[in-house]
């Protein structure tokens, strides 16, 4: 028997059935969830696991190096940067799980409602076209402006650059469902546009929006860090990621730790999440799964 | 760590845009900051002093003890006995950059400029009560005031003093000190590119510098390019590499490494003072109350802030002058409000009335203590917020920061908006520092504090018509006692600034006065 007919034989698993199976399978992605878990639990968990209080000043033990006392070391203030981390890391996932998932509702439902109603499609998507031009650093700016800088402003942006993206996503996967048959029998049979809407169309796209935002989870981490960095986020003394990294830029040369520590972890749960969000896709595609 | 190889790693990695040097005789002078203009008369930044000081000349001089007055423009004056009336007698071989002879008639048209009202002038008031400034000749000057002024000449050293073309500043109208500046300076206007590079070209005719220098003119190096390099280690790693030629915008963390480069010399000038302090809003609700102000003063540890934020560089300050001041009131010095007492701070709080909170956060009345902060987000000034914000904590104050970079901050902190100001200040002495920012008249800027007080006024009256040094330092003493005892301010530290050249350069003495540190520039030589 050769492989080609042993493959052949073999069943193929519909799309949908073992999707956590097949993720664990994948020991990159298995690897990636893990320490996905172990970063937010951490984050959850800051008030209990911290080991000093991330607002304390001790300016004798300013910039101190890691050691057995403060594990990842202090800032320029002699805060603990560890339990610094654990609190900006909770900020850091609000902020990008909040914004991606407005952002993700948002614009899954301007792509859902464009790809069904075609009068809208035009006028919706060239609008949907305006936006994207705009990056979010742009957005960022315009956002501390209006509302101050702060966490709010922040994650307006986030929101605001999320929709389009996602819009555009959703309504080229809605487009494709839109033109199957069972759309047009639902219709026949009598169907509300909201029945049609919500379980042939919106439910069909779902995994396509969920992968996209899993990636995207990624991205607006990074964007929202970089606008911390900037200043334009969560203001002293609160701890997060960006904002972290911002203050420990001027002592960069004399305690590296300072920057590095925060930076670290930015770069851990963006390729969490990252790779997450690719073995999500190859196991929710049937494009890839055929 | 090897700081130098780390950083000299970064030189490249950074690819720090500086020119190459043109000429061996081109200075290569790099800063933070721009001024939005280069006219003396309206800028009041040291981004703009250093530079006037090379453009143009002031009728008198400041030697490098920051107390002895010497000829520049004027080669000689007199001083009438009931201290009114000041004769300065003109060098009468003075040209501009365009080659105009200068007279009297630029000196009193400069000053009489400096007095018109129509346009704001922030350093108007140092011009004293005029009386009237007239020529008497063609190089004689005779400057009348209603009251005796003792700082008068200190105060025509500073940058507004610097004297003007009279054609110039009407030819260019609104554009002068941005499209140009014709001075008598060592130095002359080549070019300007806002927040990018100003470019200033020796002035050979120029033989009148000031006797605090071996060379009156003209100046030894041909052309000095002032560029813009705000990150610090991009300047840090341009001054190891070579790429750079000078700076006195020296981070205090790169100090002590910088002394050990083999290539670099670093400099503090002599007789410098300059006092960082937070400046308390007392008509706001919360910092009317005095029980506030004092625990803010009693919360911060200062000795700990001037050695781990300014790693050493700086002193403490309990008092609102650093002690070598002229004029500085000793018993200032010792006061409880200077001598870091958590405990005692409680204390005044509780006693006023603000009582922790569920979150800790002192409550009165149902309002929260949370002042608000504006600072500059330059050099070490987030790191000093941040100790402040951590040491009000610890007594139940929750500060918040705001921060702006250098193009805004000036103008917010021009509003009523806040509660608490962040700023670091250079002065000569204590007549030259309390009458800038104590005078009721002087509100909102630069008395931001917005402190009205008849006697504080009266004091600094007879402070300035004193003849009488032991008179004058008993009435700035006693405005002393007085913004102390009221806890207007939170005095920080008193730190100086720093020069790093590369060993190239020769003989870049540096001046004190206004954080100029090239001042004339006269002497300096590669």
């Amino acid at each position: 028997m050769s492989a080609s007919e042993v493959t052949a034989a073999q069943p193929v698993a519909p799309p949908r059935s073992g999707v956590l199976r097949r993720l664990m399978a994948d020991r990159a992605a298995t690897l990636a969830a893990t320490l996905l878990a172990v970063l937010v639990g951490a984050a959850v968990l800051a008030p209990l696991i911290a080991p000093y209080d991330p607002y304390a000043i001790d300016l004798g033990k300013a910039m101190r190096t890691p050691d057995a006392e403060h594990w990842l070391g202090t800032d320029a203030t002699g805060r603990d940067l560890l339990s610094r981390v654990l609190y900006g890391m909770r900020l850091t996932l609000t902020m990008g799980v909040s914004s991606v998932a407005i952002g993700g509702i948002i614009g899954a439902a301007i792509g859902v409602l464009a790809a069904f109603y075609r009068r809208l499609d035009g006028p919706v998507m060239r609008l949907i076209d305006m936006l994207l031009a705009f990056p979010a650093i742009l957005i960022g700016l315009a956002a501390a402006a209006l509302f101050g800088p702060g966490l709010a402003a922040v994650i307006f942006a986030l929101i605001f650059a999320t929709v389009p993206d996602v819009a555009r996503i959703a309504r080229g996967a809605a487009v494709s469902v839109a033109g199957q048959e069972y759309l047009e029998a639902g219709r026949a049979v009598g169907l509300s546009d909201v029945v049609l809407l919500w379980r042939y169309l919106a439910l069909n796209c779902a995994s396509t929006i969920f992968v996209f935002l899993t990636l995207r989870f990624g991205q607006v981490i990074l964007i929202g860090s970089a606008l911390g960095f900037l200043g334009l986020g969560a203001q002293p003394p609160t701890a997060e990621l960006g904002m972290m990294a911002a203050e420990g830029r001027s002592m960069l040369f004399l305690a590296p730790h300072i920057v590095t520590v925060p930076c670290l972890f930015i770069f851990l749960i963006v390729l969490a999440a990252n790779v997450v969000g690719d073995a999500l896709r190859d196991v929710l595609d049937p494009r890839l799964v055929a | 760590m090897d700081f130098r190889k780390l950083i000299a790693g970064a030189a490249l990695a950074l690819g720090v845009a500086l020119p190459a040097t043109a000429s061996s005789q081109t200075l290569n002078v790099m800063r933070v900051l721009d001024s939005f203009t280069y006219d003396p008369q309206r800028a009041t930044a040291a981004a703009a002093s250093e530079i006037a000081f090379l453009l143009g000349d002031t009728l008198v001089a400041l030697d490098f003890d920051m107390k002895t007055i010497k000829p520049l423009l004027a080669k000689s004056w007199k001083v009438s006995d009931d201290g009114k009336t000041y004769t300065f007698d003109l060098r009468d071989d003075v040209t501009f950059c365009s080659g105009k002879k200068m007279t009297a008639d630029d000196v009193v048209y400069t000053f009489n400029r400096m007095l018109d009202t129509e346009v704001k002038k922030p350093s108007r008031q140092k011009m004293g009560k005029v009386k009237a400034i007239r020529a008497t000749g063609p190089h004689q000057l005779v400057y009348e005031l209603e009251e005796p002024y003792n700082e008068l000449l200190y105060t025509l050293t500073l940058m507004h003093g610097t004297v003007l073309n009279k054609e110039n500043v009407e030819t260019l109208g609104k554009d002068f000190g941005v499209k140009g500046f014709d001075g008598t300076g060592p130095f002359c206007w080549q070019s300007w590119t806002p927040r990018n590079e100003m470019t200033i070209v020796r002035h050979d005719a120029y033989k009148w510098g000031p006797p605090i220098y071996d060379n009156r003119g003209p100046a030894k190096v041909e052309k000095i390019v002032w560029k813009i390099v705000p990150e610090d280690a991009s300047r840090m790693a341009a001054i190891l590499s070579g790429q750079g030629d000078l700076t006195y915008a020296v981070p205090l963390w790169s100090v002590a490494e910088l002394r050990k480069s083999p290539n670099v010399q670093v400099i503090a000038p002599k007789n410098y003072f300059r006092t960082c302090f937070i400046g308390n809003k007392i008509t706001r609700d919360l910092m009317k109350d005095l029980a506030v102000r004092q625990a803010m003063n009693l919360a911060i540890n200062r000795e700990q802030i001037a050695k781990q934020i300014f790693f050493g560089n700086a002193l403490p300050a309990p008092a609102y002058l650093h002690p070598d001041t002229p004029d500085f009131a000793t018993a200032t010095q010792n006061t409880p409000l200077g001598k870091y007492n958590p405990a005692e701070a409680k204390k005044l709080l509780d006693a006023a009335g603000w009582k922790p909170g569920a979150d800790g956060v002192r409550v009165k009345d149902g309002v929260r203590l949370n002042p608000v902060l504006y600072i500059l987000n330059t050099g070490s000034n987030p790191q000093v917020a941040t100790a402040v914000q951590g040491f009000l904590r610890d007594i139940g104050i929750d500060l918040k920061i705001e921060a702006f970079d250098a193009t805004a901050y000036f103008t917010k902190i021009a509003t009523q908006e806040f509660d608490m100001f962040q700023l670091c200040n250079p002065y000569a002495s204590a007549g030259d520092v309390l009458n800038v920012y104590w005078r009721s008249q002087n509100r909102p800027i630069p008395n931001r504090m917005n402190w009205i007080d008849a006697d504080t006024d009266a004091w600094l009256d007879a402070g300035l018509q004193a003849s009488d040094p032991k008179v004058r330092a008993e009435n700035y003493a006693k405005v002393q006692d007085r913004i102390v005892a009221n806890a207007l301010w939170i005095p920080l530290v008193h730190d100086t600034v720093f020069m790093a050249a590369n060993k190239k350069v020769k003989n870049a003495k540096p001046h004190a006065i206004f954080t100029s540190l090239l001042y004339k520039g006269l002497d300096v030589s590669f």
